[in-house]
């Protein structure tokens, strides 16, 4: 087995302060929460789609539609999806004529996000779509860039960026993992 | 020990013994509830001008170090303790507070009830005082005290008259200086800026020439409306850099963008107060001293966000641009003296500065 090395590059509190100045940017380039509808990527999108609305929430006084956003019908970079669960809708809510914001923890070759636009357009035909990503890790493959960015960490391509959440990590951390020879 | 004592604008008087330098002094009376700290309080350049009172009784246990000043010259008016440490014990301590006092040419007032000080004050709001020896008689004293205005260029006393530089190899910050404190350098030094302090009266043209990756506007003394011409100075920069603003700092940015500040009856400084970011509902215990603040019905929700408020009385205490890249806050995220709830706003600093490179913000 390979060998590898975590290094902590994001802790805690500079989640925290990422997340709160999305929040921000967020309802300062749509000018105001008026139609806006956070989707997740599912999972850890889903999750800091959920700190983000409670924070615009704290700010703003008025709750905000959140959605999930399963993308695994969508992708293009899985050979064979055998256990492709069709019942399961792929956007939660209705986005016809909102103001999208989709939220996931680490932007890499952009095929994610593709999917994810792909699933969101098949469910109605929002005004707008902003994507929102806790990382950018560079490398990507596809035209795509992120409106809402945390923090830029350049990688290598054999590096991983590991995201970890407390609501199923138990902690609140981005590592690089590196192979080691 | 040399009788001397301390009268109030409203009549009340404190007598007491004084130590330190004996020149006679006048400046407004506040109050500071923190128990520790006394040497980077005393010399915090946003005392100046004030007679500053400690809640905690004894003053001065640590002594005096090389280490903690917060300014090479404070220009703190007096100190009001109701009693000092003549031995100081620490293994810094230098000096005992005494000494300092007499080096520094600051009249102390020790002996002094400062209970009843701090609830006159509470009651009354802060006010003009005399410290002085018992020669004259109280009337005439009141007289003189009633009949003297206090400075309003406070922070030309304070600021540097010309620029010098903190040398690192990071980011750019020009340090706009009303009275800074030798923390807020510290803090930007330790995330690598390099940072290049300014005279407070410096012209937009000038800061914005040295090509800076982000200003820092500093605390200081005195009335945030006896700067107008620094106004037009932060509407230019804020077009064009991120700014970031602590304490006079703060009610400077709120104010050039059509906001008011107001006078508050007794101010807040201590390093215990409560300070609640809205977005996340999470509190910091934060180090403050401030007389004036921002009103919040002032604001307009066009321009600028309220981010944090103080537990207590619900003081403005942070604000961020809703255009431009500026945020500031009222309290003091450099601490020196206080808890370090807040240090992760330089930090915020430098990741605005980032992206602000990076483009992030089309706005």
């Amino acid at each position: 087995m390979q060998k590898t090395q975590e290094i902590e590059v994001i802790n805690e509190v500079a989640i925290k302060r990422a997340l709160t100045r999305i929040t921000y940017e967020i309802i300062e380039k749509n000018k105001g929460i008026e139609q806006l509808v956070l989707l997740g990527v599912k999972t850890r999108g889903v999750f800091l789609a959920q700190r983000i609305a409670q924070r615009i929430e704290q700010l703003e006084g008025k709750k905000i539609e959140i959605g999930e956003l399963d993308i695994s019908n969508y992708r293009d970079d899985q050979k064979n999806n055998t256990e492709r669960t069709v019942s399961t809708p792929e956007v939660t809510t209705s986005t016809e004529g909102k103001q999208v914001v989709i939220v996931d923890d680490v932007l890499f070759t952009g095929r994610t996000i593709r999917a994810g636009l792909d699933a969101v357009i098949d469910s109605g035909r929002p005004k707008k779509i902003y994507l929102a990503v806790l990382i950018d890790r560079g490398h990507r493959e596809l035209p795509i860039r992120a409106d809402f960015v945390g923090k830029n960490i350049p990688t290598a391509n054999d590096e991983l960026i590991q995201v970890s959440l407390k609501e199923i990590d138990g902690k609140d951390a981005v590592s690089i993992v590196k192979p080691t020879q | 020990m040399k009788k001397r004592m301390l009268i109030l604008e409203d009549g009340n008087y404190f007598k007491g013994y004084g130590f330190g330098s004996d020149k006679e002094t006048i400046g407004e009376v506040v109050f500071n509830t923190g128990m520790t700290g006394y040497q980077e309080s005393i010399t915090d350049h946003s005392y100046n001008g004030q007679l500053l009172t400690f809640t905690y009784p004894l003053i001065g246990n640590a002594g005096i170090n090389r280490d903690d000043h917060e300014s090479v010259f404070p220009t703190t008016k007096a100190v009001i303790v109701k009693s000092f440490a003549r031995r100081p014990s620490n293994w810094r301590s230098q000096m005992n507070l005494d000494e300092f006092l007499k080096e520094k040419e600051i009249p102390g007032l020790t002996g002094v009830d400062t209970r009843r000080l701090t609830k006159v004050i509470r009651e009354h709001g802060a006010m003009k005082a005399i410290l002085t020896d018992e020669t004259e008689d109280i009337e005439t004293l009141l007289e003189r005290l009633r009949n003297t205005e206090l400075d309003h260029d406070q922070v030309a006393q304070v600021s540097t008259t010309r620029p010098y530089v903190s040398p690192d190899k990071g980011k750019k910050v020009v340090v706009i200086d009303f009275g800074l404190k030798h923390s807020i350098l510290n803090e930007l030094n330790k995330r690598a800026c390099h940072v290049t302090v300014m005279p407070y009266d410096t012209k937009a043209e000038t800061i914005l020439n040295l090509d800076p990756d982000g200003v820092m506007l500093t605390n200081g003394p005195g009335d945030p409306t006896d700067l107008p011409e620094v106004l037009n100075m932060i509407k230019e920069i804020q077009q064009k850099v991120p700014v970031f603003g602590i304490c006079l700092g703060h009610q400077l940015i709120a104010l050039a963008n059509g906001a008011k500040t107001y006078k508050m009856n007794f101010g807040h400084r201590g390093f215990n107060h409560p300070v609640k970011e809205i977005a996340t509902g999470k509190i910091a215990f934060t180090s403050q001293n401030h007389g004036y603040a921002v009103e919040a019905a002032s604001i307009d929700p066009a321009f600028l966000r309220v981010t944090h408020t103080e537990i207590n009385d619900g003081t403005v205490e942070g604000l961020r641009h809703r255009v431009h890249p500026v945020f500031s806050v009222q309290y003091h995220p450099d601490a020196a003296p206080g808890p370090h709830d807040a240090e992760d706003l330089f930090d915020q600093f430098t990741e605005l500065m980032d992206s602000w490179k990076g483009g992030n913000l089309d706005a």
